[in-house]
């Protein structure tokens, strides 16, 4: 089972990072999860593939009744980003999943109708989840055309899916980034390759350097925090992507 | 899904595809008695008087291969059905093998969720899957039925232009290996029909 851990909270404004799953077969992507919760309400973020399903659902359950998560947040299309979506319509068929509308004809593949899903328009969106309100971010082209992130301003947590995500080897478990120096190797492969706009990456560092940010979240690997943050923004914006390294 | 239920399904599938491929040969064969038919006719009225009974009995075989074909194309379309039957039953089985996944692993507040979820699955979805496959089965033993009874009537025109060819006098031979082969290519048709006979589907315990 994937443990839960607690990365915020103040009352009843939540975040949790629901990571490393000891027994997730070798053949599969490693990811992160997270759940926003507020007040009665909760938000899940990139739930994961539905091949990690059962893991997921039962580390949140440990903290949190999975049948009051309202909406999900895919910050693109991928199989290991929302292909769980079927599984999480069983429990609650009024969720509601928040999409580029780029992808709200494709990802229905996974399941779903025309009710579940709520397009995000190009620029973004506020969502309301309790009494916080959330902000889409827009990231497109890193890696896929129709990508977003998600921004908490009162947590200061910036959910950044696959960007500031490292393959990690066997045996580097922390939920945190230790030490920038040794983990940014395990990220810099995977950002040459999967990111492919050097445009898109340089307008979005532009982006989040307004934001004020605490913790950089990515879907894979571990979570950026203080100083981190801004090492990995400076990083990303000197690395050269959309290249075969 | 678990690794049972995984190749229970692939097997279903599988199957649907060897029917098809029979239907196919089956389709084949009856084009092939369509010529063979046609030919006959030829012979006949070459032959004159003396074949006029084996005339008749090949333009009775040459309607027999055109309904045989529209049998069995009907056939091939019920069988594509039951393609989406089989895909349903697929789903279902890897959602509940998920679910089961799930329950093994929680002990917290979705317990009861899940516990509710397999319990509807197994009860409802178990019984519409059933009656499905049910339809499916009932379907397909009738239309395999209804062309193995006109198969046994093309197997009656076969034998019956074999008795024609003896009075073809100086075609008699030729007429004899025609008959033959209508006898010998209906024979095959026969063999398929048993193998689609034996098509059923099964039903995927949950």
């Amino acid at each position: 089972m994937k443990t839960v851990q607690t990365i915020f909270e103040d009352g009843r404004h939540k975040w949790l990072a629901v990571v490393r799953d000891p027994r997730r077969p070798d053949y599969l992507i490693d990811t992160n999860e997270y759940l926003v919760v507020s007040d009665d309400d909760a938000i899940l973020l990139d739930p994961g593939g539905s091949e990690i399903f059962p893991a997921v659902f039962s580390a949140i359950s440990t903290q949190f009744d999975p049948r009051r998560i309202s909406k999900l947040f895919a910050s693109h299309q991928d199989p290991d980003i929302i292909s769980s979506l079927s599984m999480w319509i069983e429990f609650n068929p009024e969720i509601r999943c928040y999409v580029s509308w780029l992808w709200s004809s494709f990802v229905p593949h996974f399941g779903g109708n025309r009710e579940t899903f709520v397009d995000i328009p190009d620029k973004g969106m506020d969502i309301a989840v309790g009494s916080q309100r959330l902000q889409a971010i827009p990231a497109h082209y890193l890696h896929s055309s129709g990508n977003f992130h998600l921004y908490d301003p009162k947590a200061k947590i910036l959910f950044s899916g696959d960007v500031g995500a490292a393959l990690l080897p066997a045996g580097e478990n922390g939920v945190f980034v230790e030490n920038f120096d040794r983990h940014i190797r395990h990220a810099e492969a995977f950002h040459r390759r999967w990111m492919g706009s050097e445009r898109a990456k340089r307008d979005w560092c532009a982006r989040v350097s307004q934001l004020d940010i605490e913790m950089l979240c990515p879907q894979h690997g571990a979570i950026y925090r203080g100083p981190d943050v801004r090492r990995f923004i400076d990083w990303f914006s000197q690395l050269d992507v959309g290249v075969i390294a | 899904m678990t690794n049972g239920e995984g190749r229970e399904s692939g097997r279903e599938l599988r199957r649907i595809v060897r029917i098809n491929e029979e239907i196919k040969r089956v389709v084949k064969t009856a084009f092939r008695i369509n010529l063979m038919a046609m030919n006959a006719i030829f012979l006949a009225k070459r032959a004159g008087q003396s074949a006029l009974g084996f005339g008749v009995l090949s333009n009775e075989l040459r309607r027999f291969a055109a309904e045989l074909e529209q049998q069995m194309l009907a056939l091939g379309q019920a069988t594509s059905g039951s393609v989406a039957t089989v895909t349903a039953m697929v789903k279902e089985a890897r959602l509940v093998g998920m679910l089961e996944r799930a329950q093994a692993l929680c002990e917290g507040a979705g317990r009861d969720a899940l516990d509710a979820a397999l319990r509807r699955h197994r009860e409802s979805a178990l019984a519409e899957r059933r009656e499905q496959v049910a339809t499916v089965n009932r379907t397909l033993s009738l239309m395999i039925e209804g062309t193995t009874r006109l198969v046994e009537m093309g197997g009656v025109l076969a034998r019956s232009a074999k008795i024609e060819a003896a009075y073809g006098g100086a075609f008699s031979q030729s007429l004899k290996q025609v008959s033959s082969d209508f006898e010998a290519t209906i024979g095959e048709i026969r063999q398929s029909l048993d193998s689609l006979g034996k098509f059923r589907l099964r039903e995927l315990a949950a």
